[in-house]
């Protein structure tokens, strides 16, 4: 049995919890203060990556990020919370590089390989986007420069 | 990596693109400007309808804008024909656009990621380890807490459910449905029992983990620490011998200065050179006489640990430092400065020997009593020694030339021949004066300041002034006990006294005009130094008092009749008492800990803390047969000292 059995679906980090819930995780991590589980603390930073808030999300992040240094033997499964959490923040490139470095590992791995296609879906549309905003840009620019130079040129 | 799903949107973009790039020439500027601003509008809406829309006008004004224009067409439609090949370029940056937009602008975003970067070396480690449960397991096991109760609830109704229908007697397929469902609830309930069982399992053992990590960085840290104190006493004693070497330098700077003054007053005066030189000679011992006792008080202050040692508090209570073959017999007295300081050890062979607790090595002895210490007591550099001889001595340890610090590295390991080393050296030029006024053995002593106060077995207290070392006032015991007024302050015969057990005066420690004694009868007796009375007389134990001690607020005393007291000073009366199997032959207490010999072969300790009574020496642990009774027990701020039959001495932290 692998952890991926286990593991959640992007779908998944998009249901945030209930604030009291969240406040019980919270408690519960500063409660254990600096000598904090590894559980405990996935719990907070899974809970904070599934909220709204961008903050939180960060944090949750900073939290995963800290366990997959510290826990050698929790790092597979971190690849993938860290993975959903930089999805999560709009990290495509970071999602991506934990998601890769996770099919490596695990190239079966099926909550991995759809959070892949959509990682690349982000990118894929957010890419388009930013083409035709560049593209814009530039033919705007460039209209606007024809129109000087044509109008310069009337003027001689 | 291309789902159809994926590039589907693209390609359905791209069919007016691909039907005319650059058909369409150039219009006027104002069109075109109308043409555009109203795609720009649109790019707001929709990507896939943007980028159709955009990059088909673009093209079409691609001839009029030059090759520029031509040439971002050719690009996107490219891009747009081939979606696989924009989605490798995109990918190759490994960024979306806004995402790089937020990266580089955002100082809140650039810290995060900082923050969160992982290196590649450590990305790629990822050993694959079993566990009883996943991250998301425990997750989920954790969060329906609140719900926890819900299914208790849900139990208890089941189970009136399940009563009503006995009572209803049969169910239809209804509820055979409904105990199916209620089955796998009970089923996921108690996989959730059991991945908690795992983490809470896995939460110890990753405690007892962390606990045994925390003890290595105690002790390399606690190593650090004794290197760090073995460093401050080198150094303190290159301190001390530059200052020696400084004075020395100073009094032979002096004397030449005299010699000078001498031969140019010879030199002058050339007649009367007998006389000259005869008051040239009182001039000069004259100061140096002047100079000697200054001299001493410099040292005096400055020998000694200038630092205080701490690294006993750190060590386990129980812990032994250092065990010395001190004497081949039965100590009968020891005590110590400071801890890792200097502690000077009595033997009934009539040795009293002078000890580095630091290194452990031996100084050297104190010679001059002809017969063994009874008691001794070292303060700084001064030592007082009673002995059986009815003598008292002072020693000045700071005089003796024998008194150097030595590094440890020329400590030889074996103690028999430590023993034979010093037995060499006499520490006999430290003697400072004698006190001999008693008439027989001097059975216990204390000293303050310039006053000491010493009790003998001819059944006085004599009162010292260690200035003019003379005795100032001698109390008779017996005929301050008649002349008290109270029944209770009468001598008794005590109840259990056997013949030849128990000093006359077994302890005393006095305060400023305060003198506590305690005596053979078993009576504590608190004496007014300046009146030469007693006014206050304690009675309670019923065999000889063998140690006692006080303190601002209580008065510790143990006796021949296995007791340890405490007395309140202020009331008079017991404030706890508790006992032990034998005689209780010596105490000493400090801020937490009444540390008593009893006559086994540990130290009993008391803790004033936490009320527990426990075990420390040589007999707490196996080898309890070779250890001989401890007789002697000194304690100063968690630093013991025990003195044993054998003549062993054993330091221990506790």
């Amino acid at each position: 049995m692998t952890a991926s059995d286990h593991l959640p679906y992007a779908a998944d980090a998009e249901s945030p919890l209930k604030d009291s819930e969240l406040a019980v995780l919270r408690s519960q991590y500063t409660r254990e203060g600096s000598f904090v589980g590894v559980q405990t603390k996935f719990n907070y930073a899974w809970g904070l990556i599934k909220s709204r808030h961008r903050h939180d999300q960060q944090l949750g992040v900073r939290l995963l990020t800290e366990i997959f240094r510290d826990h050698i033997e929790r790092r597979r499964e971190c690849l993938y919370y860290l993975a959903l959490g930089h999805y999560r923040l709009g990290n495509y490139a970071e999602a991506r590089r934990y998601n890769d470095t996770l099919l490596e590992n695990e190239p079966g791995n099926l909550q991995a390989l759809s959070l892949r296609s959509l990682v690349d879906e982000k990118v894929a549309r957010e890419g388009l986007l930013g083409v035709a905003i560049v593209g814009g840009v530039a033919v705007v620019a460039g209209l606007l420069g024809s129109v000087v130079w044509r109008g310069l040129g009337r003027k001689r | 990596m291309d789902s159809p799903s994926q590039s589907g949107h693209p390609r359905s973009s791209s069919p007016p693109l691909d039907a005319s790039p650059r058909s369409v020439s150039d219009t006027e500027p104002n069109v075109l400007g109308n043409v555009i601003t109203r795609d720009l509008n649109r790019i707001q809406r929709t990507v896939a309808a943007t980028a159709n829309h955009l990059i088909a006008p673009l093209a079409e004004g691609a001839q009029a804008s030059g090759h520029y224009q031509s040439a971002m067409g050719d690009l996107s439609k490219q891009l747009a024909k081939r979606p696989s090949l924009q989605k490798r370029m995109l990918s190759l940056n490994h960024r979306s656009p806004s995402e790089l937009m937020r990266s580089r602008l955002s100082t809140s975003e650039i810290q995060h990621r900082a923050l969160t970067h992982v290196p590649e070396e450590m990305l790629h480690n990822v050993p694959n380890y079993e566990h009883s449960y996943s991250l998301f397991q425990g997750f989920q096991a954790t969060i329906p807490e609140e719900s926890d109760g819900e299914g208790r609830k849900h139990r208890h109704r089941r189970r009136d459910g399940k009563h009503k229908s006995l009572e209803g007697g049969g169910g239809g397929p209804a509820s055979l449905a409904a105990m199916d469902r209620e089955k796998t609830a009970l089923k996921r309930q108690l996989e959730l029992l059991a991945i908690r069982k795992n983490m809470a399992s896995s939460e110890i053992r990753e405690i007892d983990q962390k606990i045994s990590n925390l003890h290595q960085m105690r002790d390399i840290v606690f190593d650090r620490l004794a290197g760090l104190e073995q460093e401050e006493v080198e150094i303190e004693h290159e301190i001390i011998s530059v200052e020696n070497k400084m004075e020395d330098l100073e009094d032979e700077l002096e004397l030449a200065a005299i010699e000078e003054n001498t031969r140019r007053g010879a030199s002058t005066d050339d007649g009367s050179n007998a006389d000259d030189t005869a008051a040239d000679e009182g001039f000069m011992s004259e100061s140096i006489y002047a100079k000697l006792p200054q001299k001493k008080v410099r040292k005096r202050n400055r020998r000694g640990r200038i630092s205080t040692a701490v690294l006993h508090e750190h060590l386990e209570p129980g812990h032994k430092i250092r065990e010395i073959s001190a004497h081949e017999d039965t100590i009968t007295a020891l005590d110590f400065d400071v801890p890792f300081g200097t502690m000077v050890t009595a033997s009934v062979d009539d040795s009293v020997r002078v000890w580095d607790l630091n290194s452990g090595r031996c100084y050297g002895s104190l010679e001059g009593h002809i017969a063994s210490v009874r008691c001794l007591q070292v303060e700084d550099n001064l030592v007082a020694t009673g002995s059986a001889d009815a003598s008292i001595r002072l020693w000045d340890l700071s005089k003796a030339d024998a008194f150097k610090y030595s590094p440890p590295s020329t400590v030889v390991d074996d103690d028999a021949e430590i023993v034979e080393n010093f037995k060499v050296q006499s520490m006999a030029d430290c003697h400072v004066m004698t006190l001999g006024s008693h008439v027989d053995e001097v059975t216990a002593l204390y000293f303050q300041g310039d006053t000491l106060v010493s009790g003998s077995a001819d059944k006085t207290l004599r009162q010292w002034d260690l200035v003019k070392g003379r005795c100032v006032q001698t109390l008779d015991v017996l005929w301050a006990a008649a002349q008290s007024s109270m029944d209770e302050g009468k001598w008794r015969s005590p109840a259990i006294r056997a013949p030849g057990e128990g000093d006359f005066i077994g302890a005393l420690q006095c305060f400023d005009a305060a003198l506590a004694c305690g005596t053979a009868d078993g009576m504590v007796r608190l004496w007014d130094l300046r009146s030469g009375q007693v006014h206050r007389s304690l009675v309670g134990h019923t065999g000889a008092v063998t140690a006692l001690q006080f303190d601002d607020v209580h008065l510790v005393t143990g006796s021949l009749d296995r007791s340890i007291r405490i007395w309140d000073l202020r009331t008079g009366t017991i404030y706890d008492a508790y006992g032990y199997e034998n005689p209780v032959t010596s105490m000493q207490f400090d801020t937490r800990r009444i540390v008593s010999a009893a006559g086994v072969p540990v130290a009993k300790i008391y803790d004033k803390t936490d009320g527990r009574h426990w075990d420390c020496g040589a007999g707490a642990t196996e080898d309890a047969i070779n250890a001989a009774v401890v007789d002697r027990v000194r304690v100063k701020d968690g630093y013991l000292v025990e003195g044993r039959r054998d003549g062993m001495v054993g330091v221990w932290a506790c």
